[in-house]
């Protein structure tokens, strides 16, 4: 069988977890190429919620979310710790009846995939789930105690290690400086260490850094940055007497780490047009922690006021900011783009970690078999050319 | 009692690297944190205006961007800032550092209590503190892991040292200078609400104009100290990686504990 040689710039969960898709077939050779740590970016400053129902992304994805979540059950079960999983369940509150229809119907979904899951509007039920919640204002909750959340980071690490398995190779510590096309074809690449790859297809995997990286082949990757600001609170009393399941509200979520709760705006209440929001920026210049503005904290305060108030007077541990890259339906960039060879795995903003598996699968079998799925279909760069 | 503490905004990063032409400092990141020591004299000085009353005022000199650390330090319960900034002050060496807090302390109104860190993670001369005692004309105690203060005996407070894992109580008259161990206490954590409150707190901001001091007492011609030399740590990275099973690390991982254990 003749060999397909794939060069992938990003080692994030993006980058890893196509690797490692890619590595399963036989006669795909696969160089994963990262600039510094695997799953060091986006990826170790997520949240990691992959759960079963909630509003980050559409019912009609279910199939997008299943993969996902049974792909890391499945690391976890195959080695604990190598997902991170921490299960501690999910509330979804209802705030309008939007919301609630959303919640019924992936709880069906989840139901029919053998998981449990039920609708909630007895308030003292849920305040037995989160006694530190407010029932006011609410229609009711839906809860499962199946998921919760993984860790992207351990994730990506354990994808590496499983490509490494079947062949795959890992650079880190190396950039790509250069992308070689020929007749609008690409040949290969060239890196940070001097040394010049020849590769069938080279996929851009970088995420927040995608602008940058599509300028080397002149594509213009239409992505924005939208602030990823999470803050870990320390809760009035140190230590929860009870297990914080992962909390979902439209405008932000909540989840435990160790015993402080970490807090994150949620990627879909993000305006494009606001400055405050979004923008064009340099991932480089992040720093590991700190960088939240001050708008956040109001916004927290009067939503933790409102929705969470036993946890408002919390301490406030830490912060970090970080940047989601997100076309403007704010869903994923997959598979071809005008020059020959250069294939996009990017734009997966809020929701990279659930969608990185079933993304990964059809990407490989597109670059591997030349065919193509609905998703690919769905998620195609031409969706948002002119 | 009314207390001044004085904050120093350190780089976040600990990559630092040396200029070689002027040996000073290039901070890789310009993202700043309050020094962690100082975050320790924070937490004493609101044990203590718990205690007795009064309100705490907290000083630093550095960049405008400094007024970051000031508002944190208000986050954390200290009632007023004031940020010295100046072209003409800035590159100043201890000397020249401390004349001008001192100078700042003295414009702003009277204090009872003077706190420093001990140490500020970047410079780290541990000369600050005591020589803005010495500029004011007060004691000094270096180093110290807490404060008692005794309502009966008003003019005096207790320094609290450990030396060779003795507590030694120095009392000293007031006003006085103590410097804060770092980890001598547990600092109380921001909340949402205090840092919100923090943006409305007063912050008076001084420039040599406001402190009057001669242009040869500050910055950089104020300075007598001289760098003569400094350089990056070498050795690089030293780590080991170990592989095999879980069980197989555990036992690899115990060890090297053993035998390091061994040296000691
Ligand atoms: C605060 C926060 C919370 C989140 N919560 C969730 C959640 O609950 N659930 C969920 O599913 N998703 C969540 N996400 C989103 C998810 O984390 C991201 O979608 C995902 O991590 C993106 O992965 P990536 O591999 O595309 O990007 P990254 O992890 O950023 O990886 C890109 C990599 O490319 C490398 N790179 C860039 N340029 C080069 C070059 N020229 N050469 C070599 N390497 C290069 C970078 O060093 C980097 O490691 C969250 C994100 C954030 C920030
Ligand atoms: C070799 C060397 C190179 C240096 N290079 C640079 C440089 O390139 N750039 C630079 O900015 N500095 C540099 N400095 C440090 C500069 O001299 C200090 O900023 C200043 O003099 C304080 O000294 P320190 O950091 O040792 O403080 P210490 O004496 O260790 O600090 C003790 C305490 O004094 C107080 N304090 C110290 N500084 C301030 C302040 N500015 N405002 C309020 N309170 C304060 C704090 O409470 C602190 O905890 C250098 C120092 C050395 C020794």
């Amino acid at each position: 069988m003749e060999k397909k040689k794939i060069g992938i710039i990003g080692g994030g969960i993006s980058g890893t977890c196509l690797g490692y898709h890619l590595s399963l077939y036989d006669n795909a050779e696969v160089i994963v190429f990262e600039k510094d740590t695997i799953g060091g970016a986006s990826t170790a400053k997520s949240a990691g919620t992959v759960c079963l129902f909630d509003d980050s992304l559409k019912n009609r994805y279910w199939d997008v979310r299943l993969y996902g979540f049974e792909s890391y059950l499945k690391m976890e079960a195959e080695e604990k710790g190598s997902a991170g999983f921490d299960k501690t369940g999910t509330l979804v509150v209802a705030t309008n009846e939007q919301v609630e229809a959303t919640i019924k119907t992936g709880i069906a979904l989840a139901k029919a995939a053998g998981y449990s899951g039920e609708y909630i509007t007895d308030k003292d039920r849920i305040k037995e789930i989160l006694p530190d919640i407010s029932t006011d204002n609410i229609l009711g909750a839906g809860y499962t105690a199946d998921d919760g959340y993984f860790d992207g980071t351990m994730i990506s690490n354990t994808y590496a290690k499983k490509m490494q398995k079947n062949g795959g190779v890992i650079k880190t510590g190396v950039k790509v400086t250069e992308v070689v096309v020929k007749d609008n074809k690409v040949t290969g690449l060239k890196t940070s260490e001097g040394e010049e790859y020849e590769f069938d297809y080279v996929v851009d995997c970088t995420g927040p850094w995608s602008k940058f990286t599509g300028e080397m082949v002149g594509v213009d990757v239409p992505i924005w940055h939208t602030k990823a600001e999470a803050f870990f609170l320390c809760p009035p009393g140190k230590k929860l007497n009870y297990t914080f399941p992962v909390l979902k509200y439209p405008e932000f979520y909540g989840l435990r780490a160790g015993d402080n709760i970490f807090i994150c705006k949620s990627h879909l209440s993000m305006d494009l047009n606001n400055p405050m929001h979004a923008g064009q920026w340099d991932p480089d210049k992040l720093p590991a922690t700190g960088g939240t503005d001050d708008y956040f904290i109001d916004f927290l305060l009067d939503q933790l006021e409102v929705k969470v108030p036993g946890i408002v007077d919390s301490g406030l541990v830490s912060s970090w900011l970080s940047y989601r890259a997100e076309p403007k339906d704010f869903l994923p960039i997959l598979g071809e783009t005008p020059v020959e060879g250069y294939i996009l795995a990017t734009g997966y903003g809020g929701n990279g970690v659930i969608e990185a598996p079933a993304a990964s699968r059809d990407l490989a079998k597109l670059i591997m078999r030349g065919e193509s799925t609905p998703l690919l279909e769905d998620w195609a760069f031409k969706r948002l050319l002119g | 009692m009314d207390i001044a503490v004085l904050i120093k905004q350190v780089p976040v990063s600990n990559n630092v690297s040396v200029d070689p032409e002027t040996h000073a400092l290039i901070r890789a990141s310009a993202e700043g944190m309050i020094n962690p020591a100082d975050l320790n004299a924070i937490e004493e000085a609101m044990v203590l205006k718990e205690q007795t009353g009064g309100k705490v005022v907290v000083f630093t000199m550095g960049p405008p961007d400094a007024e970051k650390a000031l508002r944190e330090a208000m986050a954390h319960g200290c009632d007023e800032s004031c940020l010295i900034t100046d072209r003409a002050v800035a590159g100043g060496d201890t000397i020249a550092t401390a004349k001008v807090l001192a100078e700042a302390i003295k414009k702003y109104g009277k204090f009872d209590l003077i706190l420093s860190g001990a140490l500020s993670a970047d410079g780290a001369t541990g000369q600050v503190g005591a020589m803005v005692a010495e500029c004011l004309g007060i004691p000094h105690v270096a180093e110290i892991q807490s404060i008692q203060y005794d309502e009966a005996v008003p003019d005096k407070i207790d320094a609290v040292k450990k030396v060779y894992g003795e507590r030694f109580h120095v009392r000293c008259a007031l006003p006085a200078v103590l410097s804060v161990n770092f980890g001598s206490n547990v600092p109380r954590l921001a909340t949402l609400r205090s840092t919100r409150a923090a943006k409305n707190k007063p912050l008076a901001t001084y420039t040599n104009a406001d402190l009057k001091l001669p242009a040869d007492q500050v910055g950089i011609p104020g300075s007598p100290t001289a760098v003569i030399d400094s350089f990056e740590p070498t050795g690089g990275r030293m780590a080991e990686m170990l592989e095999g099973t879980p069980e197989e690390l555990a036992v690899k991982l115990k060890n090297m504990i053993d035998e390091e254990k061994g040296k000691l």
